[in-house]
């Protein structure tokens, strides 16, 4: 009979615990500045937006151009993904050719290549190209980068289509194309949300790449806004809580608006497994 | 975080393998030349970019990594593999290597211990228990700078929980972030909070699995709550056993903006920086470009070693049961 009592005090207070962090990033983007560094914990009464209307104010506009270099970046890469790998994922899982085997091997290799590694060469071969420090740059090298990903979630589901369906497709004078995007694609839609969610949210929060690729001086991200301004903004703390909490406030509407998607999304693998 | 590359790993592990018929009659009727035209439309443009995006740079590291390179200091010589023989003489290199390697530990245990612990605690239906999945899995979504930045608030000598300790009582509270000896447990458990809530979720949804029918059929035949945690459920978690440890082992690897952030590598000499942390140091900073690709080709190498091992070991595991 205790049992059912004691979980969820047990449970309540290990999340509560677990909170405190997030609770102290909360708390401080409604308190004034001086009491941000005075008392941390406390609860922000009265609560002020003076640190949300700071950062969206800035004179240099730091919040508003990392913003659009965000969105921008983000948007791109997931619709450029989205598109390559679905296709990529088609060839795969209908190409009986022995070689798809050894291309899946290499895709699947891309899982677990740490960026470290490809890096420092990629400055070397965007700049050949002109696409140093562009966001151009920062696009396709996440598209290589996360390809992979997308082509193995998208090559399980093209499976679990019947070929059936498109060959009765392609027999009514359907080009291959057309077939795909008309009669394939639709039916993959699990498999898209999860993978616009996941890069969604990687990509969004990425702070290694753009802080190489963009370089130092030319143009920030969302994350390495932040990173910049705790840099130079140290002792106005109030503006560095605000700016992490307006960065993160696109993330979490998405993920509160998809939750049962992301979870589906996320485990999808460990119930099949 | 970034890291949860692996997921979708064991749902496209196997597929069923036709049966050779069918693919024959599927060569038979198709002529060679839309083959050619369904790789160069569908499959061409995505495996271009990997391949000039990934591949070629890893590619060029190599190459990098046998000669001397450093733009500032032309001309470039080829050196074959001195810079891989004198990693094992760098100390600062071998303290790179332990960093990562107790980093890692870490990070693939406590995660995977603390995470089955809450499942099973949040392994009930209601909204106290809903409501708690969502805090817990919240940081996953985090950006790692973020969570960076607030623990290092939190961590830092006159921080929060130092005039918590001081409050009550402590003297000479810890200096988490500054002290040489305890800096590398901080940073480690700041990733472990992190990805604590990819654990609890993966948990969950394998202990959705478990069919009550076999735990009922335990009960009945007479095992305890332990017993039938360790003979039913804990088995049949085995799955995501492999998810959690694989996605832990690579995201620990790879451990960077944790480090940039919160201690830049030190504090004192590399207490902190890991081999994906001194890679991008020794290449941008110092610009010893050569030097920095050995190290990056070696770190590669270590990852897909460790990796394909615990994999293997982990797949039997599941196999066997």
């Amino acid at each position: 009979m205790t049992r059912f009592s004691v979980r969820p005090a047990v449970a309540l207070l290990v999340g509560a615990v677990f909170f405190v962090p997030l609770y102290l990033v909360l708390a401080n983007v409604f308190k004034r500045g001086e009491l941000i560094a005075k008392e941390p914990a406390s609860l922000p009464l009265p609560p002020t937006l003076a640190n949300i209307h700071a950062v969206l104010t800035r004179p240099d506009g730091l919040f508003w151009v990392s913003l659009t270099n965000s969105i921008v970046v983000t948007v791109l890469s997931i619709l450029v993904l989205t598109v390559l790998s679905a296709m990529l994922g088609h060839y795969l899982a209908r190409s009986g050719k022995r070689w798809t085997k050894v291309l899946t091997l290499v895709l699947l290799a891309g899982l677990m290549i740490p960026p470290q590694v490809i890096l420092i060469p990629i400055t070397d071969v965007l700049r050949v190209t002109h696409l140093m420090a562009t966001l151009q740059g920062l696009i396709l090298f996440n598209v290589g980068y996360y390809v992979p990903f997308g082509v193995f979630v998208f090559t399980g589901f093209i499976r679990g289509v019947p070929v059936e369906l498109e060959e009765a497709a392609l027999l009514d004078g359907a080009s291959r194309m057309q077939v795909f995007w008309r009669v394939v694609f639709p039916l993959l839609r699990p498999a898209t949300a999860s993978v616009l969610i996941f890069l969604g949210v990687w990509i969004w929060n990425d702070f290694i790449d753009p802080l190489i690729i963009l370089g130092p001086s030319q143009g920030t991200t969302i994350t390495t806004g932040i990173y910049r301004s705790i840099g130079q903004y140290q002792a106005d703390l109030g503006s560095v809580f605000a700016l992490m909490f307006l960065a993160t406030l696109p993330v979490l509407i998405f993920y509160l608006a998809l939750q049962k998607q992301f979870v589906k999304g996320l485990t999808g693998g460990a119930t099949k497994g | 975080m970034g890291e949860g590359g692996l997921t979708s790993l064991t749902a496209v592990a196997a597929p069923p393998a036709p049966p050779s018929t069918v693919v024959r009659r599927r060569r038979r009727r198709r002529p060679v030349l839309p083959r050619l035209a369904h790789f160069a439309s569908f499959g061409a443009p995505g495996v271009l970019v990997y391949l000039c995006f990934v591949m070629a740079p890893i590619l060029i590291s190599f190459g990098y990594s046998l000669t001397n390179y450093n733009p500032f200091h032309p001309p470039v010589k080829f050196v074959g593999f001195d810079n891989y023989r004198l990693l094992f003489t760098d100390s600062q290199f071998l303290t790179a290597l332990q960093v990562t390697t107790i980093l890692t530990l870490i990070v693939v245990i406590v995660p995977n211990v603390l995470g089955l612990g809450v499942a099973l605690l949040l392994d009930r239906k209601g909204w106290l228990y809903n409501a708690l999945r969502s805090v817990f899995f919240t940081p996953v979504i985090l950006s790692s700078v973020v969570v960076s930045i607030v623990w290092s608030r939190l961590l830092d000598d006159r921080g929060p929980l130092n005039s918590l300790l001081r409050d009550l009582g402590v003297s000479h509270p810890p200096g988490w972030l500054s002290d040489p000896d305890v800096a590398l447990y901080s940073v480690a458990s700041i990733v472990c909070w992190q990805m604590l809530g990819f654990c609890v979720v993966v948990y969950l949804a394998g202990l959705q699995g478990v069919p009550p029918e076999l735990l009922e059929a335990a009960e009945i035949d007479g095992a305890g709550p332990l017993r039938r945690f360790r003979a039913v459920t804990w088995p049949l978690l085995a799955p995501s056993l492999t998810i959690n440890t694989v996605v832990l082992l690579i995201s620990a690897f790879k451990t960077y903006d944790y480090v940039k952030v919160i201690t830049n590598g030190g504090p004192g000499s590399g207490a902190t920086a890991t081999i994906a942390f001194d890679v991008l140091q020794t290449g941008f900073d110092s610009n010893h470009v050569g030097y920095a690709s050995a190290m990056a080709v070696l770190m590669l190498v270590i990852v897909a070693l460790v990796t394909t091992v615990v994999l293997n070991f982990l797949r039997r595991r599941e196999v066997d049961l």
